[in-house]
């Protein structure tokens, strides 16, 4: 995740097949030192970035892509995980994918970085990590970080950091593990004292529904939390409209958001590629993956299945336990 | 909080459990009038959402009642529902919601005696437990 990695990106970039008709990669931000995900066209090669910050999954972007062109895309392990379960679920072609895969030693957690950064963040010229330290580098003066200061924490916990599925291999790869070793220890609190986290939690919830927005497994056109997928029009009485089938109260209290996150994470039962972008996006900054990552627990130990196997979860009917 | 009767909602499959709770009442076997039923065409088709609702308007029990597995009407309707059961439930029990309100049933259309008698166990069960405050709709 230094200078010499962006190097190797746009060395493999600028020797694509024919065929590719778009880059999705990481563009810097101005006035920021973070990566946003950017589609490029293969002659643009050198608008391409690359940091510890290009945290996004550029999943999403790629399903839209990648319907009617060949599409190259630069992935992490998690971003990698998320092509491969789209790709399951028939919403992409792997024909239609040139993989640039990165093996990734964990991503910053900005809000922690922003926190920790002695510079402006427009000031900020890069950021790179050597070894075990994050160097900032600012009009010639230099900050460095210890990176498991500023460590995003899902990372910590990463199953996949480098793609099994990739045409090419930038860095060496890596281990996973799986662990979870969080979700053990909040399980051995009492019932209560759970409910109350979870409510305190919730309570904050603003239901602005970003991690649905955000996360790659939640593309259906229609949701079901959605207030009303049925038509409106101005002459709609106001009593039809109130008697529209809807799963979710209207209220923003504590267990109607909670009623909100179990359905979302039901849905991504062992299809989750864990990049934690739910997080990442949820403007109060609640604990999204703990639900999330329990979850994956479950299915890891009841039903004994691993989200990269060939065979989606939800049609997968012969590893239920007995009984 | 005397007089508690317990609220249980049971979503029960056209082709098994419904059958089978009608043979109950056809037979004139007891079962408590707690238990209000609604019937679905498959276990497989009930929403994990239908069932948090359910609890969120004030239901102290939900079960889920479908045929055996391999009987299912539509081959593996209930392979489904007992995948979303294990998920929802274990979910449940992680944010500290009593799970032991939420039950998984098969009962065949033949088992009418089956069904007053779970029906009637789980009812007692849920009496004992009292009122479930957690996720039901208050007055704010």
């Amino acid at each position: 995740m230094n200078a010499e990695t962006l190097e190797r990106i746009k060395e493999e970039c600028r020797k694509l097949p024919a065929e590719i008709s778009y880059i999705v990669g990481f563009v810097r931000k101005q006035s920021e030192p973070r990566e946003v995900v950017a589609v490029l066209k293969p002659d643009e090669v050198d608008k391409l970035s690359f940091s510890p910050l290009s945290f996004n999954n550029p999943a999403r972007t790629v399903m839209e892509l990648a319907k009617d062109n060949k599409v190259a895309v630069i992935a992490k392990g998690c971003d990698a995980r998320a092509l491969k379960q789209l790709e399951k679920e028939e919403k992409i072609e792997r024909e239609n994918l040139y993989i640039i895969g990165i093996s990734c030693p964990g991503v910053i957690d900005y809000r922690k970085f922003r926190n920790t950064v002695k510079f402006r963040l427009a000031e900020i010229d890069s950021v790179e990590l050597i070894g075990d330290e994050v160097v900032v580098k600012a009009g010639g003066e230099e900050q460095r970080i210890p990176f498991s200061e500023v460590i995003f924490e899902n990372c910590l916990y990463c199953e996949q950091p480098t793609p099994k599925d990739y045409d090419v291999l930038i860095g060496e790869p890596r281990e996973g593990k799986v662990d979870f070793s969080d979700i053990e220890e909040f399980e051995k609190l009492s019932a209560e004292e759970r409910w109350s986290y979870w409510m305190d939690v919730f309570s904050k919830c603003i239901r602005c529904h970003a991690c649905r927005q955000v996360c790659p497994m939640c593309y259906c056109n229609e949701c079901l939390v959605d207030p009303s997928n049925l038509a409106v029009s101005p002459m709609t009485p106001a009593e039809e409209k109130a008697a529209y089938p809807r799963v979710l109260g209207r209220t923003v209290n504590a267990a109607d958001n909670l009623i909100y996150h179990i359905v979302r994470v039901m849905h991504h039962a062992g299809r989750c590629a864990g990049c934690g972008e739910c997080e990442r996006a949820c403007p109060m900054e609640l604990p999204l993956r703990k639900l999330e990552r329990k979850l994956e627990k479950v299915v890891y130990e009841v039903f004994n299945y691993s989200p990269d196997e060939e065979i989606p979860f939800l049609s997968k009917l012969d590893i239920l336990p007995e009984g | 909080m005397e007089d508690f009767e317990p609220k249980i909602i049971t979503f029960a499959c056209n082709w098994c459990s419904y059958a089978g709770a009608d043979l109950a009442g056809t037979s004139r076997l007891k079962y408590p009038p707690n238990v209000k039923i609604i019937r679905v065409m498959c276990s497989g088709m009930v929403n994990p959402a239908w069932v948090l609702r359910a609890f969120r308007q004030g239901a102290d029990g939900v079960v889920i009642a479908g045929c055996h597995p391999g009987d299912c009407h539509y081959t593996v309707g209930n392979y489904y529902a007992k995948k979303r059961y294990i998920l929802l439930k274990e979910l449940l029990k992680f944010v500290g919601f009593d799970d032991e309100r939420f039950k998984l049933l098969w009962a065949s259309a033949s088992e009418g005696k089956l069904f007053a008698e779970e029906m009637t166990a789980f009812t007692e069960k849920i009496r004992e437990m009292g009122r479930q405050e957690k996720l039901r709709r208050k007055i704010e």
